[in-house]
């Protein structure tokens, strides 16, 4: 009998299915096997020293969701490294009274086994209504059983982590042709960036001159300012394209984050009029100042709302919320203008990458370098057919600064 | 008395657009399309401030401002370039103020009167 049931944990455990699908078919095998009314299989958190429930099987009497490292008959069998074997006897009375476990509560014989090999995984909790005792061999063949699982669990766990390093190896390989492609941009840009310039300052400059001379009710004055405002759009460009690969090119000092965000909506006012955007400010008033370059956090506002603005041509609602969240800073945008398709949700932050026919690609990969050069963090929460979340974090890491130069 | 200026540029737009817009804003305006040209100029008449780009062919901006404050040490020097970073990379210490090129001259134009005043 015992060859059978442990031959049958072996292909039990050796399956291809998730591993709690597997543990609840050995806990089946288990009740079935020794006649036990409950049992249940508790997985170690190493680092936060707890024993969760993975499967229950059975009756769900006095089955608890967890227990401490140090708490109850499966801290105690951790804490020892040894099986408890009891029933409601003279000698085990404390383990029902002394309220070490209350899940003990109307069992009278509990099996409590470390799931262990070189360290511990977890425990294997039996527990049944009637008095009866295990025997020797029933003792050896639960022994073999639980090397068993905790063998399953660890591969899983291997598993578990090489699938993780695998998707970190990914990033971080994604991340170095980015940073590659950005290098390459960036040089590129700064010997475009000088010739560009200045025919711009002179186009826009003269067609400032024109304004002042026309009439207030020319027809072409409309033309001049079109001239004017594109002008000044691809002025800020060039300023980002020059400035954001270079952390050199920053010059921090300490600035209201909600000043900024008002200049950069005011700069768009018309346009949100012409597209009929409400736009909607929550900016808290408790937000301390925080060390970041003024310019280039303007761009950034400056590119996500030109998005927004481009998302929402029908109208829609712009959300603009500020708060601080621990040692961190955060910017909200929220548009309504339905999302982005999440085909292209990996590429939105690289160069060069748009969909617009009139875009540059540049918007987005030029506001996650600038919020990368702040220590910052940008998250986007995409909820298709409804809009688009921008998240920016940025730490109050100069306030730290200061408290450690004072110390 | 008009005060007198010189606008150093290698980019004739930009020569253009500053000598209207510095003349308009009442100030008398030369111009000079290289640094050689400015220090030229400069041995041959008096000014009382120098508007300089910094990225020009032949003598640049970094070396014309050296060879300025080397002759005429009292001569107020505003140092305009493309780009805010030239600042770190060049190093504008002996300058006496540094303006970004920007089609809205505001900020040259206070850079100016406010030199001018002092």
């Amino acid at each position: 009998m015992g060859y059978d049931i442990l031959s049958k944990v072996i292909e039990l455990t050796d399956s291809t299915e998730a591993l709690e699908k597997r543990l609840k078919d050995v806990a089946y095998l288990l009740i079935h096997s020794f006649a036990f009314d409950q049992c249940a299989i508790y997985l170690l958190d190493q680092d936060k020293k707890v024993l969760t429930l993975a499967v229950a099987v059975g009756s769900k009497r006095g089955c608890q969701e967890e227990y401490r490292e140090d708490e109850g008959l499966p801290g105690l069998a951790i804490k020892n490294g040894k099986p408890i074997f009891a029933t409601q006897s003279k000698s085990a009375k404390e383990l029902w009274q002394g309220g070490l476990d209350k899940g003990t509560n109307g069992f009278n014989t509990i099996v409590c086994y470390p799931i262990k090999d070189d360290w511990f995984h977890g425990v294997l909790y039996l527990k049944n209504k009637e008095k009866k005792t295990i025997s020797i061999k029933q003792k050896r063949l639960l022994g073999v059983i639980t090397l068993q699982l905790a063998t399953a669990i660890k591969n899983y766990q291997c598993i578990v982590n090489l699938r993780d390093i695998n998707t970190k190896m990914k990033d971080m390989q994604y991340r170095l042709v980015n940073a590659e492609k950005l290098l390459a941009l960036g040089e590129m840009a700064a010997s475009l960036a000088h010739e560009i310039k200045n025919p711009l300052v002179s186009i826009g400059g003269f067609a400032k001159r024109l304004s002042h001379q026309m009439s207030l009710d020319s027809p072409y004055m409309s033309y001049v300012d079109r001239i004017v405002k594109e002008v000044a759009k691809l002025e800020k460009l060039m300023d980002g394209i020059v400035h954001f690969s270079k952390e050199e090119g920053y010059a921090f000092s300490s600035e209201d984050i909600n000043s900024i965000i008002e200049e950069t909506i005011a700069f768009f006012e018309d346009d949100f009029k012409k597209n009929e955007i409400t736009v909607i400010k929550e900016l808290s008033l408790n937000v301390p100042k925080i060390d970041v370059d003024r310019q280039h956090l303007n761009l950034v506002f400056n590119n996500l709302m030109t998005n927004a603005i481009q998302a929402m041509e029908k109208g829609g609602r712009l959300t603009i919320q500020t708060y601080q969240e621990g040692n961190w800073i955060v910017a909200e945008i929220h548009d309504t203008g339905g999302g982005i398709d999440p085909k292209i949700m990996s590429n939105i932050f690289n160069p060069f990458y748009t969909t617009k026919e009139t875009g540059t690609g540049l918007g987005l990969a030029i506001t996650h370098s600038i919020i990368t050069n702040h220590k910052g963090i940008i998250e986007v929460n995409n909820n298709i057919g409804v809009g688009v979340t921008f998240i920016i974090k940025l730490p109050l890491a100069g306030k730290e600064g200061r408290i450690l130069e004072a110390s | 008395m008009k005060e007198k200026i010189l606008v150093v540029d290698d980019e004739e737009g930009i020569r253009l657009l500053y000598k209207e817009e510095l003349e308009d804003a009442g100030l008398n305006v030369h111009v000079a399309a290289s640094g050689e040209e400015a220090l030229a100029k400069l041995e041959k008449d008096k000014f009382d401030l120098i508007v300089l780009d910094i990225k020009m062919p032949g003598m640049d901006g970094i070396e014309a401002l050296r060879r300025i404050k080397e002759r005429w040490k009292n001569l107020p020097v505003i140092l305009s370039t493309a780009y805010h970073h030239y600042k770190q990379e060049f190093g504008t210490w002996a300058s006496d103020a540094y303006v970004v090129k920007s089609s809205d001259l505001k900020e040259l134009k206070t850079t100016i009167k406010d030199i001018l005043r002092k």
